[in-house]
């Protein structure tokens, strides 16, 4: 199974979907098992796909970028606009980022649908539930390994139904319905600039494809605003995608969702689509420096932002979903300093402790149906197990040596240091300790602790093997990913060194990882200082916590009205948008429809009372209609001959 | 054995055979005697499809086996055709078509 | 009935005997056929004998040849027999001048050279066809009141049926079609391509005559005796 043949990822569960959609009645168990079946035939065709690159990156016959390996012209449209020829693609390209993309979108999916198995027993639609799911992944796989930026938008565009239909699966609940269009709306307003910032790259070099465009810019084809424009529209894309700072509010809400859902989609694999693209089209953002620099604020925004109110959010999917938010935060910084190789890094080890902590807490809501941290507390006596499994992935999330959150966090600190200065390196470091301290109270509140809820906790019990195993699994990844990084590591698994070498900004070299002293150590001190705070707060009854609430009660209001960002949102709906509409709204009523449609539906109808009359019924009047029919045909043949 | 009459002999009269069937098809109320009539439009298109090949296909003469066709379904049509009227002579005691003339407006 | 009519009685008596053999099984048909037929047969012959002469007439003082003979007689007999199709009043009388007119378009075959289509042209249509158009005829009761007037659109039918056969007529005149002499069609050879060539349609054919026939059947079948018992128990009571 070579590269080229990489297409066949995203192929096999796109149909499984199209099956298991229609057809999941028909098959014992709703199909569930044809659906993982089917997932795991990926992961090991992703681990031949990464064993060929190896081999190929190993003996120098492939430099990444070169070209697109498997391509068949799909639209051929003569335009007479660039070169006459509209020629779309469809084309898949593998270099490090895929490689690494494809693992994780595929092992982590895997992981989820085994273990939606115990967590979705007996729901309602679950053979349409996993039908979505393999959908999903095949959307996802799909936008990883297409080389042109059509085929990408098509895909972007399919992972957003996909979560639409997932975080919408309950829909018969109205919140979760409402999340569903929030969080569909609220992407589909980045998706627009992501639309016409590719059409503006289009426009420029003639072409969707990606490599072509980044071969273009880079020659400097684009004007220097325009390119700007044009990044900062993609980026617009990605931040909807990626739940950044202005679009960020739909990721809390799309907890709705059920929680493997919210594992998959909403911490691992599709919100990481806007990072996969910045780094994807990196090359042209080191063109377009301004666009660059938006991306690094952009981020440290949504960083700091997401880990405050990490610390105040009670539901404990919610405090997670902040907490992708500001980690997708660190991962766009990296982006905005040019470090494909640390935003990438990050990601892939991100994407294991944070779907591991969402099934955590998954396993926690399946045990108690309750996910107020408020009303939890003292589980760890109830559920050894997925209390140890929590904890190690929350420390990877807080970056403790050695798990693997240490080592991609320190590494992003440390090329933003190079890259951005020290006011930026502080707020970073500052949002990292932030992440330790909220998620030691999520954990001291939730695990440890007596119960405050005795129903709850009585109602409590330890999950099935089917769920425990993946999250195990996960668990494991979150420890040993981080040691990629390093070379003898990467040497071992067969690689030519650490993850630097490997997945880096198109057209550049690799570098080796290096470990800065300063930083690692600090970066361990504060966030073991997070841990103990998180300790003095909350342990116990977290009646130190309560009081300081009184100390800021404006602050404390702040953060619980989440920066009254969404009050601000709902305003501008009701005010302008609404107001815009009642006109419209006129206009379609007594313009568009009364005169035209019940205007023109009146005319016919009254034609239709007049001309009836024709129907006698009497079949020979009918054929006295048609011989004058035909003798009228017959006059224009022979008139013509 | 044709000999030397022009083929517009017999196309001309397959066209009058055909008006009088047509002219038939639309004047009767009896719907057998307009099964007549389009008897009488068949025979007028079968001696058009053989007068052609006979002369101007005369190796493969597939207007003969056309013919042969038409013939079959004319057949199988008149059947067909006399099973409709029973069925609305015994619905409605005639056998007219304009009195059945339930779906109008 | 034979006895009734006005003819001589040698003549009469022939006729019983071709008619009623004795003994022999009748088909249920209304008695009036035989005089429809026998006078019909008597109409037609009076009409055609005097152009069959002036066309032997023509024949031997060589205007015409044999085949142009032929051609023009089955012509009259084809013209007439439509007309007679189309225009007499009564149901039985056009139905059976249906059969003068499918006899000449066997002439026509014969003259164009198909034997075959001849043949079969006179064993379906001037047997099969027309026996089943009587029978219609006798099961829709039309035998007993056979006077039927035609529809109210019968000048239009006129025009349409004049204008239609004048512009084919046109059309087909105008057209040069380059084909002076028509030749035979090889009985053989018209089985090679029916059986090898056409053996598809020929089969799907078949089936296509079964089908209708039997959905004949059941279009035309009285409702099952149960329901009609059912029905009359019901008013019964």
């Amino acid at each position: 199974m070579g590269m080229e043949h990489v297409w066949l990822l995203p192929a096999i569960p796109a149909v499984l979907f199209a099956l298991m959609g229609l057809f999941n009645g028909l098959v014992p168990r709703r199909g569930d098992f044809i659906v993982i079946l089917g997932m795991a035939v990926v992961v090991v065709l992703s681990f031949l796909v990464l064993l060929d690159f190896q081999g190929s990156f190993r003996d120098g016959h492939f430099a990444p970028g070169d070209s697109n390996l498997y391509s068949f012209s799909w639209v051929e449209i003569d335009t007479g606009v660039v070169d006459d020829l509209l020629l779309i693609e469809f084309s898949t390209f593998v270099d490090g980022i895929t490689v690494l993309m494809l693992a994780v979108v595929s092992i982590v999916t895997l992981m989820v649908m085994i273990y939606s198995v115990g967590y979705m027993r007996g729901e309602v639609r679950y053979g349409w539930y996993f039908a979505v799911l393999s959908g999903f992944g095949a959307a996802m796989l799909m936008l990883v390994v297409s080389g042109n930026l059509l085929l990408l938008y098509l895909s972007w565009e399919a992972v957003g139904l996909a979560s639409y239909l997932l975080i919408g699966f309950y829909w018969e609940r109205q919140t979760a319905a409402e999340a569903a269009k929030k969080a569909f709306i609220t992407t589909r307003i980045g998706d627009v600039g992501l639309l016409i910032g590719i059409i503006l790259l289009w426009r420029g070099a003639g072409s969707f494809d990606i490599q072509e465009i980044i071969h273009f810019a880079e020659g400097g084809g684009y004007g220097e605003t325009y390119l700007t424009v044009t990044m900062l529209m993609l980026f617009a894309g990605a931040a909807g995608k990626s739940a950044q700072f202005p679009f960020h509010v739909w990721l809390p809400d799309a907890m709705e969702g059920p929680t493997p859902v919210s594992a998959l989609i909403h911490a691992a694999t599709m919100v990481v689509a806007g990072v996969y693209l910045v780094a994807r089209m990196m090359p042209v953002f080191d063109v377009a420096l301004v666009a660059r620099d938006v991306v690094l604020y952009i981020g440290l925004t949504t960083a700091a932002l997401g880990a405050t109110l990490g610390l105040v959010t009670s539901d404990i999917k919610r405090v997670l979903a902040y907490s992708t938010v500001s980690q997708l935060g660190f991962m766009f910084v990296a982006l905005g300093v040019g470090s494909v190789t640390a935003a990438m890094f990050h990601l892939f080890t991100h994407a294991f402790f944070k779907s591991l902590l969402f099934l955590g807490s998954g396993s926690v809501i399946h045990a108690t149906e309750e996910q107020v941290v408020e009303t939890l507390g003292g589980l760890r006596r109830k559920m050894p197990a997925t209390t140890t499994l929590f904890v190690i992935g929350s420390l990877a999330l807080a970056g403790i040596v050695p798990l693997a959150g240490f080592w991609s966090k320190d590494e992003i600190l440390l090329v933003l240091q190079d890259g951005a200065g020290f006011g930026p390196f502080v707020i970073l470091a500052a949002t990292a300790a932030l992440t330790a301290i909220y998620t030691t109270r999520l954990v001291l509140l939730t695990f440890f602790g007596e119960p405050k809820d005795q129903a709850a906790y009585d109602h409590a019990h330890e999950s099935p093997a089917v769920m425990i195993l993946p999250m195990a699994l996960l668990a494991l990844l979150a420890v040993i990913a981080g040691f990629v990084a390093l070379d003898p590591v990467g040497r071992a698994l067969g690689f030519t060194g650490g993850i630097g070498e490997v997945v880096f900004t198109q057209g550049h070299e690799g570098h080796a990882f290096k470990l800065d002293a300063t930083i690692a150590i600090g970066a361990t001190v504060s966030a073991l200082a997070g841990i103990v705070l998180g300790f003095i707060y909350w342990s116990g009854t977290a009646e130190r916590a309560v009081r300081a609430r009184q100390w800021s009660p404006e602050f404390h209001d702040l953060l619980v009205n989440r920066y009254y960002i969404d009050h601000l949102y709902q305003f501008t709906i009701d005010r302008v948008v609404l107001g815009l509409a009642t006109v419209v709204a006129y206009f379609d009523r007594w313009v568009v429809n009364e005169t035209g449609v019940d205007g023109s539906a009146q005319g016919i109808s009254f034609a239709g009372y007049r001309l009836k009359f024709f129907q006698t019924g009497r079949i020979p009047n009918y054929a006295l209609a048609m011989a004058i029919g035909v003798i009228v045909l017959a006059l224009v043949a022979v008139g013509r001959t | 054995m044709a000999g030397d009459i022009p083929m517009e002999n017999f196309l001309i009269l397959s066209a009058i055979l055909f008006g009088i069937g047509f002219y038939g098809v639309l004047a009767r109320r009896s719907a057998i005697l307009i099964l007549v009539a389009v008897e009488l439009m068949l025979a007028a298109v079968t001696i058009n499809m053989v007068a052609f090949a006979a002369y101007l296909d005369p190796e493969r003469f597939t207007g003969v086996i056309f013919a042969i066709f038409v013939i079959t379904v004319a057949a199988a049509e008149v059947g067909l055709a006399l099973g409709i009227v029973l069925r609305l002579f015994r619905d409605r005691q005639t056998a007219m078509v304009d009195e059945a003339s339930d779906l109008k407006w | 009935m034979i006895e009734r009519l006005p003819l001589p009685a040698p003549l009469a008596a022939l006729l019983r005997r071709a008619f009623y053999p004795e003994g022999s099984f009748r088909l249920p048909l209304p008695a009036q056929l035989d005089r429809v037929i026998i006078y019909g047969g008597l109409v037609a012959g009076a009409v055609l004998t005097p152009i069959l002469l002036v066309l032997i007439v023509l024949l031997v003082i060589n205007v015409l040849t044999a085949p142009e003979l032929v051609f023009w007689l089955a012509s009259a007999v084809i013209i007439g027999g439509a007309l007679g199709a189309v225009l007499l009043k009564n149901i039985v009388h056009a139905a059976l001048s249906l059969v003068m007119t499918l006899l000449g378009v066997a002439a026509i075959f014969l003259l164009l050279g198909s034997e075959f289509l001849a043949l079969v042209q006179i064993l379906v249509y001037g047997g099969g066809v027309t026996v089943l158009l009587l029978f219609g005829l006798m099961l829709t009761n039309a035998t007993d009141d056979p006077i039927v007037s035609d529809g109210a659109q019968k000048p239009f039918a006129f025009l349409i049926g004049i204008g239609l056969a004048g512009i084919l007529s046109v059309a087909l005149v105008d057209q040069v079609w380059g084909a002076p002499t028509a030749s035979m069609v090889p009985f053989r050879e018209l089985g090679k391509r029916l059986f090898l060539d056409f053996g598809a349609p020929f089969e799907i054919a078949s089936l296509v005559l079964v089908i209708a026939l039997i959905g004949a059947i059941a279009i035309a079948r009285r409702d099952r005796p149960e329901d009609t018992e059912d029905a009359a128990m019901g008013d019964g009571a």
